[in-house]
């Protein structure tokens, strides 16, 4: 017991020191008002320039409202954000405000350190009616206990080529992975391929598995219980290798693209599809060959080997992405926090964010006025088709399982033939991994 | 077998009388500031990594830590079916290769630039290039050379070789293999360079007399001038192998490949993808111990060292 608490005050006193050297000094009281909010948000690397002049906006703005200020933390990636939620949580002082994406939801939910929005809360900052009811998805395990505001959402999405669609005969985008081949199938040929995948990503590949296998009726989680050995999976990663081993219709140098390669492969205006993108993208792709010959389609939503849904299956276009905002359940500040989450999703400010980043708006409101943008319109269509991944804080493993798959395979797609047993092998070692985790979810 | 012995050192004529003084009235108290420092940064945080590999510390339990429940061993049971040993053997096999490699690149690169000759400073300069470029750039830069249709394959196909994945599967060892080697073998040639320049100057002159060429020279003069440098540098460049996480987690991204899955790796996806922290803890504190076998051979040659030179005395 004596030895606990020693321990613990070292580690309080060896964290506070630390702390302290970080310079990461806590709401101190320079403002007239005398208050600061601390903000977590991921760090704009596309848009440096325009994140800054946002950050003052949006200070003013608040500034104005409250007469206190508001103080931005930017973290560069998932580790440091983590590294932060970490810190925080253990000592019980931080960020007031955290924006978090939303497939990290579960496992930021599951640390507990969070407020859970009740009536009150979500009055305060507008009303959950305000947002578009898709995005609620992932702000918690159920009604009672949701922690995540949607803030903005990325759907994923498909683009296409125009020109080389129309050369080929194909009247509109595929909406079945069935037709999705097909149509791949006629857009290869010479040097120009069928569709650009990022095979060697490392947040891609479960996707594809996931959606396709929710579209077939299997949401992968069932409680407690993982169901990653499951024909829907096995026809996923089918569908998904085969592809390039099979229909060949991905050019073999994609086995070491990562998203934004397959970016650039589609830009340069040679390949049909670009299966996995989201509006961000949308600066890249004009200033490629392909510039004004592409549009956005939903993802496909009839699973492989079917010519219709199953009654079970689900019509998940995307998964549910984009960043929610949580609130730190030590914050001081839980009012002032409320007031800069609602300033933050009010129709006028998600508009601006939009223009500036390409995020899709959480309003409703804000996204109903894009609704008339016809290059947006299957993007916000996604938007509301999106389903969510399952809140469990087991999830990160069970996403990190789904990418191992492709990751190992990789060297068997390169030689190009995967047999189904060897995706069985690797589904097997992704299914123990995943209950393992969900036996220890709490 | 050496035919010159080294000189022996001249002991400084007032050593007699300063060694009674350091040795009763040594102001230890000067220690105090470094001491606390130590304890702060190295103490402290080692002993909070022991109670955790100890507890079991996740997501779930991170937020009333103290509370979190002791389950003793439990972690490090767990950690050698979570593929600890597979990643210690990927680790130290990789690291011994690499050091066992970066030797003769180095020492070779030293001898190259110990005579003097015009743009000798130019080319020494290029040779620490791949030293001072800091560990992501070269990763980054290696990971473009080597996609499947980077440079690197394009070269190869030139003289009829396919080069295939580099990237993924088991060849990926041999590319995080040679581009540790690529980044790591000025390391060695600067310590081999300080050890040439240390050679006197009658070695050479007397050698000259004698009448030696340059390989009975090199061999049986030179280079055992260069052991014992040469075996430390062999020691901390083998641990710094050991610990690099950004290499493999920039080339390969995580989750590495099988064949690449070294000890940092697996305690970098444990901690902060798995969010198993007292797991993670554990294999931390379990390749601590792994790294502390050579660093106490290496702590016990300096120690040898410095009796030898006591006895001298």
């Amino acid at each position: 017991m004596n030895s606990r608490k020693l321990t613990a005050l070292a580690g309080v006193s060896a964290l506070a020191l630390a702390l302290a050297a970080c310079g990461g000094g806590d709401d101190g009281g320079e403002g007239g008002a005398g208050k600061t909010l601390n903000v977590l948000i991921a760090a704009n690397t596309q848009y440096p320039e325009e994140f800054q002049a946002w950050q003052k906006t949006i200070s003013d703005k608040f500034k104005a409202a409250t007469g206190a200020d508001v103080k931005f933390e930017t973290f560069a990636s998932a580790n440091d954000e983590l590294t932060k939620i970490q810190t925080s949580v253990v000592s019980g002082s931080g960020p007031d405000v955290y924006a978090v994406g939303t497939t990290f939801t579960p496992t930021a939910y599951s640390t507990g350190a969070f407020v859970k929005l009740g009536d009150e809360e979500w009055q305060k900052i507008g009303g959950k009616e305000k947002f578009n009811p898709a995005t609620l998805g992932i702000s918690g395990p159920d009604e009672q206990n949701q922690v995540g505001i949607p803030w903005v959402s990325r759907p994923f999405v498909m683009a296409y080529n125009t020109d080389l669609l129309k050369a080929a005969g194909i009247e509109k985008p595929a909406t079945t992975w069935d037709e999705l081949t097909q149509q791949a199938k006629q857009l290869t040929k010479g040097d120009q391929f069928g569709l650009a995948i990022a095979y060697k990503d490392n947040f891609d590949p479960w996707k594809f598995v996931w959606g396709m296998s929710v579209q077939a009726g299997n949401p992968l989680v069932d409680g407690k219980t993982a169901k990653l050995q499951d024909p829907t999976v096995q026809k996923a990663y089918q569908t998904y290798f085969g592809w390039l081993t099979n229909d060949k219709v991905v050019d073999p140098a994609a086995i070491g693209w990562t998203n934004p390669q397959a970016v650039a492969a589609f830009a340069k205006g040679k390949t049909g599809y670009f299966m996995l993108t989201t509006p961000t993208a949308i600066n890249s792709l004009e200033q490629g060959a392909v510039k004004g010959k592409w549009k956005f389609a939903v993802l496909p939503t009839v699973p492989p080997g079917a010519t219709s849904r199953p009654a079970n299956g689900i019509e998940a276009a995307s998964i549910l992405s984009g960043d929610n905002l949580l609130v730190a359940d030590y914050s001081k500040n839980k009012d002032l926090a409320f007031e800069y989450v609602k300033l933050v999703t009010d129709q006028e400010a998600q508009l601006d964010y939009y223009k500036k980043f390409g995020n899709l708006p959480a309003n409703a409101a804000a996204l109903q006025t894009l609704s008339t943008d016809a290059q947006l319109e299957p993007v916000t269509e996604a938007a509301k088709k999106s389903v969510a991944t399952p809140f469990t804080g087991a999830w990160a493993d069970i996403q990190l399982a789904l990418t191992n798959v492709a990751v190992q395979s990789l060297p068997d797609l390169s030689k190009g033939s995967l047999s189904p047993a060897q995706i069985d092998t690797r589904i097997a070692d992704a299914q123990k991994a995943a209950q393992t985790s969900l036996d220890r979810a709490k | 077998m050496t035919t010159l012995a080294p000189p022996p050192q001249k002991a400084p004529p007032q050593d007699v009388r300063r060694k009674g003084v350091t040795e009763r009235q040594r102001p230890l108290w000067l220690l105090t500031p470094g001491g606390l420092l130590m304890v702060l940064i190295i103490l402290i945080p080692l002993v909070l990594a022991l109670w955790i590999s100890l507890i079991d510390l996740d997501q779930y339990t991170l937020r009333r830590w103290v509370e979190a429940p002791f389950i003793g061993l439990g972690n490090y049971v767990e950690s050698f079916s979570s593929g600890l040993l597979n990643s210690i053997w990927i680790s130290v096999s990789f690291s011994v290769l690499s050091t066992i490699a970066t030797v003769p690149i180095g020492i070779a690169a030293a001898l190259v630039t110990q005579n003097k000759y015009r743009g000798r400073a130019l080319v020494r300069a290029v040779f620490l290039i791949p030293y001072v470029l800091p560990s992501f750039v070269v990763a980054t830069v290696w990971r473009t050379m080597l996609q499947p249709d980077g440079v690197v394959n394009h070269w190869l196909s030139q003289i009829g070789i396919d080069g295939g994945l580099w990237l993924s599967g088991p060849r990926s060892y041999w590319a995080l293999v040679i581009v540790e080697i690529w980044a790591a073998w000025p390391f060695i040639y600067l310590l081999s360079l300080a050890a040439l320049q240390s050679v006197d100057h009658e070695v050479h002159e007397a050698s000259a007399v004698d009448g030696a060429t340059w390989w009975p020279k090199l061999r049986r003069v030179i280079l055992p001038y260069l052991r014992g440098p040469v075996l430390l540098a062999c020691l901390l460049a083998t641990l710094n192998h050991i610990n690099n996480f950004t290499l493999p987690f920039v080339l390969f991204g995580a989750p590495a490949p099988d064949d690449v899955n070294v000890m940092p790796m697996l305690v970098y996806v444990t901690s902060f993808q798995s969010l198993r922290f007292g797991l993670s803890a554990a294999m931390a504190v379990l390749s601590l111990v792994l790294i502390a076998i050579p660093l106490f051979i290496y702590l016990r040659a300096v120690r040898l060292d410095v009796h030898e030179e006591g006895g001298r005395r």
